[in-house]
């Protein structure tokens, strides 16, 4: 159980101080939660709240280079983050849980109902890292997950986003407070069609295989794009609370639907 | 592994104080335990119902959520804050009691924050806009409408808009008269 907090004051000090035992701590929105097994598992919090450097919103070559310590409300509120992207923080409708949560915490919690990383997965968002033995490097958010899947410690410093990208976005909740079963977001980027998902309890995925159907047959229809994610074996998908397995399958299939001709101007 | 303790410096509601904190302690045992503000009330505990909502630095935030040894150097106002030296109740507080905007009151601390922050921001949010701003809160009697009236009222006072204030129905939503018709 965590019972050290070091109040790191620089990125290299924080990820420095990362050990198996020791967890980071962003806005809090996550960590600080009743409930939440990170303080149960760690000895020891870094908390990134007193970090230089982590809070700038920029413009950058490659688009949008956002601090991985900026709020979901700094998101908003900013001039030049991109809209999609803005969209994505105001799944979170709780204005006072947006002037905590950041955009690093949200990625690093990898949480199978995230707010914002199906529309990074979409969009192909870079990630900057920090290891703990100080080398830096710049990475695609799926290879962020897979890393941190595997264990590999690592401190988000930065995300960088395009910013002139067509994106659709979807959220299936009970209500705006309430966990959503599905969060689905679709880009059109010069590689093409991009479709990616966090399903609840479930997984964060990209869509690859659907996303080679569209480049092959732009005009697919709904019969099609329903039945596909009805035989997707890769997706392992389960039935809970949330709805049953056939239920969110057919629910990917319509929204990957609407989106495919959402991005082509068509009418849903 | 020993427990590992904090001092907190930081102003609350225009006073300030220290703590001695354990570094787990959220804002809120803080605030109710050390401080005795207890309308900064535990609700849900991860930051969704907003009934421990403060405003740090002119900001709301979730209490709950937030630990207390971030406070460090920030300004903190609870609702105790809100309360004139001689005892009297705050514009927005006020428009609590008369728009019927509590039932249990357990929420209308939360509420009445966030309120504060937006009233006295100086902008004039519309009805969308103002949904919005009070969604992170949740009121399990339903009073919704009411809340929604009494800050919708005091926001229109703070801009000098007192006659729109009034025009203020029930449903929250502004009346004017119909246009005259053309002849």
């Amino acid at each position: 159980m965590a019972t050290q907090l070091l109040m790191a004051k620089s990125p290299a000090e924080a990820a420095g101080s990362k050990t198996a035992s020791a967890a980071f701590i962003a806005g809090g929105t996550e960590v600080n939660r009743l409930g939440s097994e990170v303080p149960a598992q760690a000895e020891t919090l870094i908390s990134l709240k007193k970090c230089s450097g982590l809070g700038q919103i920029e413009k950058v070559e490659k688009g949008i280079k956002i601090g991985s310590m900026c709020t979901f409300q700094q998101i908003v509120e900013s001039e030049i983050v991109p809209d999609y992207l803005k969209e994505a923080a105001l799944f979170m409708a709780s204005r006072t849980k947006r002037n905590m949560a950041t955009i690093g915490g949200n990625i690093a919690a990898l949480r199978s109902d995230s707010y914002l990383l199906p529309t990074l997965f979409a969009v192909c968002a870079r990630v900057e890292v920090l290891t703990p033995d100080g080398k830096q490097d710049d990475i695609c958010v799926n290879s962020y997950k897979e890393a941190s899947e595997a264990g590999k410690d690592m401190l988000i410093t930065a995300v960088i986003v395009p910013d002139n990208v067509k994106v659709v976005s979807k959220r299936y909740s009970n209500t705006a407070q309430s966990h959503a079963v599905l969060t689905m977001s679709a880009a059109a980027l010069e590689k093409g069609f991009t479709l990616a998902g966090a399903i609840k309890n479930c997984g964060i995925y990209r869509f690859k295989g659907f996303e080679e159907m569209v480049r092959e047959n732009p005009d697919i229809s709904e019969e099609e794009a329903i039945a596909f994610f009805k035989g997707a074996d890769s997706l392992k998908i389960s039935e809970d609370m949330f709805g049953s397995e056939a239920y969110k399958r057919y629910l990917l299939g319509v929204t990957a639907y609407d989106f495919c001709r959402k991005l082509a101007g068509k009418e849903v | 592994m020993d427990k590992q303790y904090k001092v907190v410096h930081c102003t609350i509601n225009g006073k300030k104080v220290e703590r001695i904190v354990d570094v787990r302690a959220s804002l809120t045992d803080m605030l109710r335990n050390d401080f005795r503000l207890t309308s900064v009330k535990k609700g849900c505990e991860v930051g969704e119902c907003g009934a421990c909502t403060v405003i740090i630095d002119g900001e709301g935030f979730n209490s709950c959520i937030y630990l207390a040894v971030w406070a460090e150097g920030k300004e903190i106002w609870t609702l105790e804050g809100l309360i004139g030296p001689g005892g009297e109740l705050s514009d927005i507080q006020q428009a609590f009691i008369d728009e019927g905007a509590i039932q249990c009151g357990f929420c209308t601390p939360g509420f009445i924050m966030t309120s504060w922050e937006i009233v006295n921001s100086g902008k004039e949010y519309t009805d969308d806009e103002l949904r919005k701003a009070l969604s992170g809160h949740l009121c399990r009697c339903t009073g919704y409408e009411n809340i929604f009236r009494a800050v919708k009222k005091t926001m229109l006072r703070h801009l000098g808009k007192f006659e729109e204030a009034e025009k203020v129905n029930s449903q929250g939503i502004t009346e004017y008269p119909e246009p005259m018709p053309f002849k």
